[in-house]
């Protein structure tokens, strides 16, 4: 059973690079490999200047990783959790205590620092696990699903400490299969499916590269004969329907061709109820790219493209 | 409400025979504790090792040593095997050297004279369970079958010592079993399972600092464990430690015993991935172990195949170490042969928990 199958590409420094799939895309394995967990059948891979397998120990140092799993030892507290790690990251004595109470502070723990992780929300876990990983200021920081399972504003909060720590300049791989995660966090994202890599590019490259443009709908009372035929004529729209009392127009550049297929309407007289301009999400790149939905099969994912 | 019983009953139950390991394991147990417990607290004492010294001055054996000797050598409980192994020794001196050295648990000296003013004196270890008494009653029934008058003096070398300070000194070592294989390795399965130890190695600590960390911390409990207990004795029990450098002694025993049971535990721990599996190992482990180490019985009373398990039986070594020390007073000239049965064993053990806690952190 081969998991990740010829996978090639580059992540530049400082960017948040994600790895978008389905569960079971191969996402997981390839973080593992990357963090010396697992070791490649064949290939290699370079993390910084150390390639993976020859060079783990070195590797270990310069990154930090909050895997999917949490390894929070949930008995201890959370200024033990990030002590005992900072000592594991070799942080330095000297300023181990600082650190620590700098980031419980950026996660806004510094009241709860004494008490048990166990008696923490689901939100404060994922945040202080992503901050001990980044206790010794890695070069790479890897996340594997940093927000799976969590509620909108512990997830809002869990973007916005990610955000910052990009801000240190440190460079983010995540993986996730939420799309609006992906569009809000990545600079560049690269889409697994069935352990291939099937297209890389920033979201916006993405979303153009899908032939159907945007989608512009245009709600209706009574068609008038010929309209659909006037819109394609006029050589800005891809291709015009009627369903529902809705005209769906596919436009490469919605906004820019408005005018013009309001004009057509105007022309036919026929009121219009109500319009709106879609930008195709990533879940529809995904679509295109592998003609099945990101969330297939899966029950815990809020589905379609975020703003 | 049957409707639900029902679902958790075939659910549990399907669980349960999932696991065959943990089937055999229940089936097992039982079974071994039958025929462990059974012949190692029920077994006949028999075959005790004393010595006989026929007084001096004398020229050639008196009669009354040739018939006590004789009737010693024939005593036997009922379709028993005969209780006693006599050896003849020259001198009281060379007898005395072997009660103390723990190579035999009596010396009877035999008077020269047939008189009720000559003494038969019996010096015998008292520091065992069982053995003393059955000494004291085999000679007493011995003499009075030669039908001489002279009365017979014991002479408990070790004192009086109860049985609870005879198993005192085996529950000190049942306390680092317990410490090292219900506590330290339970833990060790659970942080593998919840994902603790993966998180280590994702960390540029070294692989070496995780195993030694691990088996050190485990170690040192299972050494205060023992050393707890061991105090424990001494104020409850009323064993007494004569000298500093027994004291000492009895620490270096628990600590290479600790260091040894708990690579053994660690290593146990790696190889079984649920702590079910691992739970039913262990208690197997820990009544043979236990059960043959003579922390509760005499190890004589044992039958031969168990005698020979205590042979492997690092406990055995342990408790016999602790014992020479402890109720015995004995230094190091007794207890170097346990101390390189532990010393080997310990140092197997920790190659072994090395090796199979390294392979699963690869």
């Amino acid at each position: 059973m081969t998991a990740v199958d010829d996978v090639s590409f580059d992540v530049f420094s400082g960017e948040i690079f994600g790895l978008l799939g389905p569960n079971g895309a191969g996402k997981s394995t390839l973080i593992r490999i990357l963090t010396t967990l697992l070791q490649p059948t064949s290939g290699s891979a370079w993390v910084d200047r150390y390639q993976v397998t020859k060079k783990d120990e070195e590797i270990r140092g310069i990154i930090g990783v909050c895997p999917q799993n949490s390894t929070l030892d949930v008995e201890l507290t959370a200024y033990d959790n990030l002590e005992f790690y900072g000592k594991l990251l070799n942080v330095e004595e000297g300023i181990l205590h600082d650190r620590v109470m700098q980031l419980l502070e950026m996660v806004d723990l510094t009241d709860r620092a004494h008490m048990p992780v166990r008696t923490f929300s689901g939100g404060m876990k994922r945040k202080l696990e992503i901050v001990r990983a980044f206790l010794h200021r890695p070069l790479i920081l890897f996340l594997d699903e940093p927000t799976i399972g969590l509620d909108p504003d512990s997830r809002w909060e869990v973007w916005e400490q990610i955000e910052k720590l990009n801000a240190e300049r440190t460079t983010i791989i995540l993986t996730t299969h939420y799309m609006e995660e992906a569009e809000k966090l990545c600079h560049r994202i690269a889409f697994m499916d069935r352990g291939r890599l099937i297209a890389l590019d920033t979201p916006e490259n993405h979303k153009r590269a899908i032939p159907a443009g945007d989608l512009i709908e245009i709600g209706f009372e009574t068609m008038k004969e010929g309209l659909l035929s006037a819109l394609t004529a006029t050589g800005l729209v891809k291709s015009a329907e009627a369903k529902d009392n809705r005209v769906i127009i596919s436009a490469l550049n919605g906004s820019r061709v408005l005018p013009s297929i309001i004009a057509v309407f105007e022309k036919f007289s026929m009121p219009m109820t109500s319009i709106s301009i879609r930008s195709p999400t990533l879940e529809d790149v995904f679509i295109y790219l592998t003609g099945r939905k990101l969330d297939a099969g899966n029950g815990d994912v809020p589905t379609g493209g975020g703003r | 409400m049957i409707r639900g019983a029902v679902a958790i009953f075939t659910r549990d139950f399907k669980k349960f025979l999932s696991n065959p390991f943990v089937i055999v394991m229940t089936l097992f147990m039982p079974v071994m504790y039958l025929v462990i417990f059974g012949n190692a607290m029920g077994g006949t004492i028999t075959h005790i090792p004393i010595g006989v010294v026929q007084d001096q001055p004398y020229m050639t054996e008196t009669p009354l040593f040739t018939a006590a000797v004789e009737e010693i050598r024939n005593f036997h409980q009922p379709d028993k095997p005969s209780m006693f192994d006599v050896t003849i020794y020259s001198s009281e001196e060379v007898a005395k050297l072997a009660l103390s050295q723990g190579r035999i648990s009596a010396a009877v000296i035999f008077p020269s004279e047939l008189s009720a003013d000559h003494v038969v004196r019996v010096y015998e270890d008292s520091s065992d369970y069982m053995v003393p008494s059955l000494i004291e009653a085999g000679i007493s029934s011995a003499m009075a079958g030669t039908g001489s008058p002279d009365p017979v003096a014991i002479n408990r070398i070790y004192g009086q010592i109860d049985y609870i300070q005879f198993f005192g000194v085996g529950v000190i070592v049942m306390a680092i079993f317990m410490t090292t294989m219900m506590g330290g390795a339970f833990a060790l399965i659970r942080d593998r399972e919840l994902g603790i130890i993966e998180g280590y190695l994702v960390t540029p600590v070294k692989r070496s600092s995780i195993i030694l960390g691990t088996i050190g911390s485990t170690t040192v409990r299972a050494f205060l464990a023992g050393v707890i207990i061991f105090i424990f004795d001494i104020l409850i029990t009323g064993v007494a430690v004569r000298r500093i450098e027994d004291f000492l002694l009895v620490l270096i025993v628990i600590f290479i015993a600790s260091i040894g049971v708990t690579s053994l535990v660690v290593a146990l721990a790696s190889r079984f991935s649920t702590q079910q599996e691992y739970a039913s190992v262990v208690a197997f482990f820990n009544l043979i172990l236990f059960m043959t180490s003579g922390a509760f019985y005499p190890t004589i009373g044992m039958p031969g195949w168990l005698s020979w398990i205590a042979w492997f039986n690092p406990e055995a070594y342990t408790v016999h170490a602790l014992r020479s020390i402890i109720l015995r007073g004995q230094g190091i000239d007794i207890i170097g042969t346990d101390l390189v049965a532990l010393g080997i064993f310990s140092t197997l053990a920790i190659f072994l928990g090395i090796a199979t806690y390294r392979r699963t952190l690869e």
